[in-house]
């Protein structure tokens, strides 16, 4: 356990600079979003959480996987060169655990044991999370209801709690640990006290989910079932909810050439547009927008719990609820599918 | 949008108004090449 | 007694339903947040209580619409039918499937005005006429509705259903003296440098979901410009210029046809006050072809027809 005081954690973040880059929640218009860190900015804590989720700092949503160009004239003609996979160790600061939870969740997908994707597991592995934990959980956070909580450790390297003039913070991993000494945050903090607040936030959680039956029925039964119909009439499948998901991991990968040069990107894609699905032959297995919008909700409470036999794929952030235009709220969804 | 007025022209010329054309086509080409190549709406690499 | 506008919608489309002169009312029903309202398709005369309506039913129904087959009830504002109205024109929907329940619109709240306005998590928006109360857990904080209205509404100058087989209270007065275009005109006004700057500005955080796409009546090709890749007009990725082309053609195809509804601002997860595109084309329809969209089902759009008369001085 560590006590760090507010004037040694800019310090701190100043002496972290020679070794990491720095990410965090600053400023964007009338909202905080996750970037990287400009030399003399600092990370802003403490506001409820980023407009979009975290997984920018891992997962841009625009990103260039390889150039190649036929010009004669330039040395590596007739070649490609590979980009974003030459990453510098890197520090997220100021995450609150939801989002550094829904890493864990993701990882599944572009970790794994056959196809592991290079430009989603090098950022990470280079990544050291510093969490913020949460003293005011919204009344769309349900973090408690899917395995995690205001002051939940999962993803993280580092938590962090604000109390007063201080911050009193708890090395999780190895990779903590490191960070934490590189920064000279070296003071010993009382247990208890981090275990206090942890006590009193998690109180403040309003909303609860169950998704225990889901995992017991049919998926058939599920699929099958006859809400699908009203909840998703007001869908506009406008992707507002899978950009900001923590959990969405959907890509679209596109070339853009130039003549004779060109470039390989990967962009974010969300399974709510109707071309998500559109095949080569130009059939689409889901052309109709309920079909879209029960995929979205079976596969994040269903598909993923039974493929990976987990939890549900979802982080409790509330995002996609208070988002949302015409709002579709999940926690209504997961009511629906666990009382078949 | 913030692209500067020279560079877009209409015009209406009929395939019989050769000389017109000519006369549009050189008068466009000397607005635009006054202004210098375009820096705006141009993708970056 | 007098009927509120919530009673006399529910009675209307109940009986609507009962004389299955609709198979279906769309309208909306209560959000699970404040300030939040989630359209429904009611199909039973028995499930009319869902109906709702405050100052929270901003999104526009009328893309609900769009090439459905079957007969409809629709509760709709003033600016709802005329995009109706623009939709028959268009043949999205007939006439004879409709029946439109018109709602004298006095604005619509914009609700991240009012968080930005607020230090507190709003837990609950009381409305009393023109006086609005935002509360939250040991805080509140009042307005005065003409403060937080959204920014077309404060503008609005067709609030009064144009179209419509009901009226479900008396029509509202036309403000008057609004100036629909001072902030057009300011952009017009700046130098090229400044302009291009302004824009660079506006769509700097645009993250392309196409939520305002989606929620525009008149977006409805089934293959969007943006989507098309044989060719590739624009590329899909957060690069500026094609977020900026993005934005600024859809505003070309809206041009004529869009009634300034405000649905795209309001759906946008980020905030991107995009209507200064599709206001200066209107701005320009209504100055050169003294257009204004969806007021009848009589007259065609000035994009869609050819008057000797239209302005040509551009042409050299």
């Amino acid at each position: 356990m560590i006590k760090i005081q507010k004037q040694d954690w800019e310090k701190g973040l100043e002496k972290l600079k020679s070794g990491y880059e720095l990410f965090g929640p600053v400023v964007d218009k009338d909202a905080w979003e996750f970037r990287k860190l400009e030399p003399d900015q600092l990370p802003v804590l403490g506001m409820a959480n980023t407009r979009l989720s975290a997984k920018s700092t891992v997962f841009p949503q625009s990103q260039v996987m390889f150039r190649y160009s036929l010009e004669p004239s330039k040395e590596d003609s007739g070649g490609m060169q590979a980009e974003g996979l030459d990453v510098k160790p890197r520090a997220v600061l100021g995450i609150r655990p939801c989002d550094a939870a829904s890493f864990q969740l993701v990882k599944k997908n572009f970790d794994n044991r056959e196809y592991p994707d290079p430009y989603w597991v090098k950022p990470f592995e280079q990544t050291t999370f510093i969490g913020f934990a949460c003293d005011q959980p919204l009344q769309t956070c349900f973090c408690t209801s899917v395995g995690g909580g205001p002051y939940g450790e999962a993803g993280l390297d580092l938590l962090f709690s604000e109390n007063g003039d201080h911050f009193i913070a708890k090395a999780l991993t190895e990779k903590g640990d490191i960070l934490a000494k590189a920064a000279g945050w070296q003071t010993e903090g009382d247990a208890a006290e981090l275990e206090a607040k942890r006590v009193a936030a998690e109180k403040k959680i309003s909303t609860t989910v169950a998704t225990d039956r889901i995992k017991t029925s049919s998926v058939l039964d599920l699929f099958n079932a006859p809400f699908w119909e009203e909840i998703a009439f007001a869908c506009l499948n406008c992707g507002t909810c899978t950009f900001s998901c923590p959990t969405c991991w959907c890509f679209d990968i596109q070339d853009e050439v130039k003549g004779t040069e060109g470039k390989r990107m990967r962009n974010w894609d969300s399974c709510m547009f109707p071309l998500f699905t559109l095949e080569g032959s130009g059939h689409n297995p889901r052309p109709k927008k309920e079909q879209r919008v029960r995929q979205r909700f079976m596969h994040k409470l269903k598909y993923y719990p039974d493929k990976y036999g987990s939890d549900v794929q979802c982080v409790g952030c509330g995002r996609c609820i208070q988002l949302c235009p015409v709002n579709i709220d999940i926690r209504q969804v997961c009511e629906s599918m666990n009382n078949l | 949008m913030g692209i500067e007025k020279d560079r877009l022209h209409f015009s209406w010329i009929s395939s019989a108004e050769a000389t017109k054309f000519v006369d549009v086509v050189n008068k466009v080409t000397a607005s635009v090449k006054a202004l210098g190549p375009a820096k705006r709406f141009i993708k970056a690499g | 007694m007098v009927t509120t506008t919530v009673e006399k919608i529910r009675e209307l489309s109940a009986q609507l339903l009962k004389d299955k002169k609709v198979d279906m009312v769309i309208g909306f029903q209560k959000g699970s947040l404040p300030m939040s309202n989630e359209p429904v398709m009611v199909k039973r005369p028995a499930d009319v209580d869902k109906l709702v309506w405050d100052s929270h039913c901003s999104v526009n129904l009328a893309s609900y619409l769009t090439d459905r087959k079957e007969k409809i009830g629709v509760i709709a504002k003033g600016c709802d039918t005329r995009n109706i109205a623009t939709h028959i024109i268009e043949n999205k929907i007939s006439r004879e499937q409709l029946t439109i329940i018109g709602v004298p619109c006095s604005g619509m709240i914009d609700r991240r005005k009012v968080m930005n306005a607020v230090g507190f998590e709003i837990k609950e928006l009381i409305e009393e006429s023109d006086r609005v109360i935002a509360k939250g857990d040991d805080a509140e904080k009042r307005f005065n509705k003409a403060e937080i209205l959204q920014e077309n509404c404060a503008v609005c100058s067709h609030p009064n259903p144009v179209l419509f087989d009901e009226l479900v209270s008396d029509p509202v007065e036309v403000k008057e003296g609004i100036d629909r275009y001072a902030d057009v005109r300011e952009i017009e006004a700046m130098e090229t440098d400044a302009k291009w700057a302004y824009f660079e500005d506006l769509l700097s955080n645009c993250i392309r979901c196409y939520a305002c796409r989606n929620a525009c009546p008149l977006c409805y090709c089934p293959t969007c410009f943006v989507d098309e890749s044989e060719p590739q007009w624009v590329g899909k990725s957060s690069d500026a210029v094609d977020t900026r082309t993005f934005h600024f053609l859809r505003a070309y195809h809206c041009a004529g046809r869009c009634t300034d509804c405000g649905s795209c601002e309001r759906v946008c997860p980020m905030g991107i006050k995009m209507r200064a595109f599709t206001r200066k084309l209107e701005k320009d329809c209504l100055e050169s072809f003294n257009w204004q969209a969806g007021l009848n089902i009589e007259q065609r759009p000035p994009l869609d027809s050819f008057n000797p008369a239209d302005p040509d001085q551009f042409v050299k």
